[in-house]
């Protein structure tokens, strides 16, 4: 990422530039840089630099929940640019002009999109599991801890929360400690009649001997994660 | 409910173990959360064909303690201690991360001197060498050389017993702190961090002649869990995992922190994405993490333990009967906590595991508005199944051995 000098240019006035209509903010603090876009540019500004500004390396996806404010949540991506170091850059756009005139450089980078304008429950967002497909796992826990769903995500259910959990703990308004657990649960037998990440499916040996007789048949009558009726 | 129709519109796909008989000679086998080879809890839906795996999905959140959510009910001092149990087999590594972190929010990145980085340094590689035996225990243990486990245990007996010495804590010590080190280190420190360094060498030794030229051990390995290094980018997989296949990628020399830059060390790179070499990456990290350890203790310079800002350190316990700063810093120290200023940083280390992020939102309170842990097994996991499909059902074993995962990080 050089100018026409040779001089590095920061990645966020490459953006700027690029995609005038997307960048909401830019923040830096502590020398880190921090691009505020809107949600409908994300994937086009991701795809973009992941492809042509070698941001190959997604570290993470979160979420930060701001309960007295709207929008509500802030998703944050961070990204890293291997620069001379990293390989494996099949796949980029060769019809494009590169936006480089010397070796790349080593650069990290913090996207956010702000989402919940309407004050929803559940808000949407695009995914980047196109560009990034490590995404996959990140957008999930975002998911299972905040409940925003990621729209075109192949597989977007819990991953650390039981997979019958109703409520996203990472919230603001969700207590530390938690709701008291619905009886049974987990002490006795278990209380789900379907296995949750098997589904319906009957499992069988070759010569077709059901595995999974044995399962209990109780249903709960309180959704886990919410807090117990009277 | 909607979040309940998204989790059930998951099912495994046609043609396996389906009850109409489309095809009978699949099996959808669990490698449950309790197994000997799993390293933790961690739950994989196996679908295999004979021995060959067609599909394998895993399952984690067996270990999640809501780590992330705990610490924002607590200071940034108090927070410190749940950083040591995440990845528990490298407890000062996080600490580490945590540190910097939190150093760089407030700002006092600069007040902390030579000592303090290179006694961090010298912590953070023995701590390297520490999880990295033990996975070259469990490792070995997993695919048959058992006798390995004891050997690598024993040494790793030798480390802790330093990490006892200076902070009285085997384990989880949260010795390194923001602000600096908890306590000094205390004479005799030397000795007991050679008397590790003298003998480590040999063992090494002794460990390549059992393994790195074993012909069951290469028929286990090579070959085995292959990942490209294109695969491994697009997973986020960091670490050995990332080296193994190729890449050059190594935090300590491309975004140098506390110090690494002063110090002379090679990083180990493999070239197939297989799990000999990324056994063979980490066998060369431990040499050179002990090179880095006898340099650290050569150039050991002399100077505070701890930066000397009042608002970050708690002053020294006799000063408190004499002096009433002292005394209130020390009451506001640890009841309310500093306060940095509004922000977020987000400061990359590398951990034994691989790439270790610590994410901090800070709203200008006590306590840490959001804290968001990168853990590099999260992503290592992850590209799992791209190493096991098509393999056979004992090469899962060694995958997941080679990734070297902890699920303490995993599931947070």
């Amino acid at each position: 990422m050089t100018d026409s000098v040779g001089l590095p240019r920061p990645t966020v006035d490459i953006v700027r530039e690029k995609f005038p209509r997307a960048v909401v903010e830019t923040v830096e603090f502590r020398g880190e840089q921090t691009l505020i876009l809107k949600p409908e540019y994300l994937v086009a500004v991701c795809s973009y630099l992941q492809k042509n500004l070698q941001y190959t390396f997604l570290s993470t996806i979160t979420a930060v929940d701001w309960l007295e404010r709207v929008p509500r949540y802030d998703v944050v991506y961070h990204l890293l640019s291997l620069g001379q170091y990293g390989q494996g850059q099949e796949g980029r756009d060769i019809t494009s002009p590169p936006e480089r005139l010397s070796a790349p450089t080593v650069s990290e980078l913090r996207l956010k999109v702000r989402v919940g304008e309407k004050g929803e429950e559940h808000p949407t967002l695009p995914t980047v599991t196109g560009v990034w497909p490590g995404a996959n796992w990140y957008e999930r826990e975002v998911y299972d801890l905040f409940g925003l769903i990621f729209d075109g995500h192949p597989d977007l259910r819990r991953i650390l929360m039981p997979i019958e959990w109703t409520t996203h703990p990472l919230r603001k308004d969700y207590p530390l400690t938690g709701f008291d657990l619905p009886e049974p649960h987990w002490g006795g037998q278990v209380p789900y009649d379907t296995d949750p990440v098997v589904g319906n499916l009957t499992l069988r040996t070759p010569d077709g001997r059901e595995l999974n007789e044995n399962r209990s048949k109780i249903t709960q009558n309180q959704e886990p994660g919410t807090p117990k009726k009277p | 409910m909607q979040q309940q129709e998204i989790a059930r519109t998951y099912t495994v796909e046609e043609g396996q173990a389906a009850d109409d008989g489309q095809r009978s000679d699949t099996m959808t086998i669990n490698m449950g959360p309790q197994h000997p080879s799993t390293h933790g809890v961690l739950r994989l839906i196996l679908t295999i064909e004979g021995e060959t795996v067609l599909k394998a999905v895993p399952d984690i959140g067996f270990l999640h303690t809501g780590i992330e959510k705990t610490a924002e009910a607590k200071t940034y001092h108090q927070a410190l201690v749940l950083t040591d149990r995440m990845d528990y087999l490298s407890p000062l590594c996080n600490n580490l991360g945590y540190a910097l972190a939190v150093e760089k929010l407030l700002g006092i990145e600069d007040e902390i001197n030579d000592k303090i980085k290179y006694a961090r340094v010298l912590l953070a590689e023995l701590q390297r060498i520490a999880s990295h035996l033990v996975w070259l225990g469990t490792h070995a243990l997993d695919l048959g050389a058992m006798s390995m486990f004891l050997y690598c245990f024993r040494e790793r007996e030798l480390i802790l017993d330093v990490f006892e010495y200076v902070s009285g804590v085997r384990m989880m010590t949260s010795y390194i702190c923001p602000g600096g080190l908890q306590a000094d280190m205390p004479p005799g420190f030397d000795a007991k961090v050679r008397a590790f360094t003298d003998i480590f060498p040999n063992q090494l030794r002794e460990y390549h002649n059992l393994l790195t030229n074993n012909q069951l051990w290469l028929e286990r390995t090579k070959g085995v869990g292959k990942l490209s290094a294109a695969d491994a980018l697009a997973y986020g997989a960091s670490g050995p995992v990332l080296r193994g296949s190729g890449v050059a990628w190594d935090i300590r020399k491309t975004i140098p922190y506390s110090g690494y830059e002063k110090f002379e060390f090679d990083i180990p790179v493999g070239s197939n994405g297989d799990v000999y070499d990324r056994y063979l990456v980490r066998m060369l990290e431990m040499e050179q993490s002990l090179q880095i350890v006898l340099q650290a203790l050569e150039g050991m310079p002399e100077g505070r333990y701890r930066v000397a800002n009042p608002k970050v350190t708690p002053p020294p316990k006799w000063e408190l009967t004499g002096n009433m700063e002292a005394l209130i810093h020390h009451f506001k120290f640890y009841t309310e906590g500093y306060r940095p200023p509004q922000g977020e940083v987000f400061v990359r280390t590398e951990a034994p595991k691989g790439e270790l992020g610590f994410y901090i939102v800070s709203d200008g309170s006590a306590k840490p508005y959001r804290m968001h842990v990168r853990a590099p097994s999260f992503a290592n996991l992850e590209a799992l199944p791209l190493m096991v499909e098509g393999q056979l059902l004992s090469d899962v074993v060694a995958a997941i051995g080679s990734i070297d995962i902890v699920l303490g990080e995993v599931d947070r």
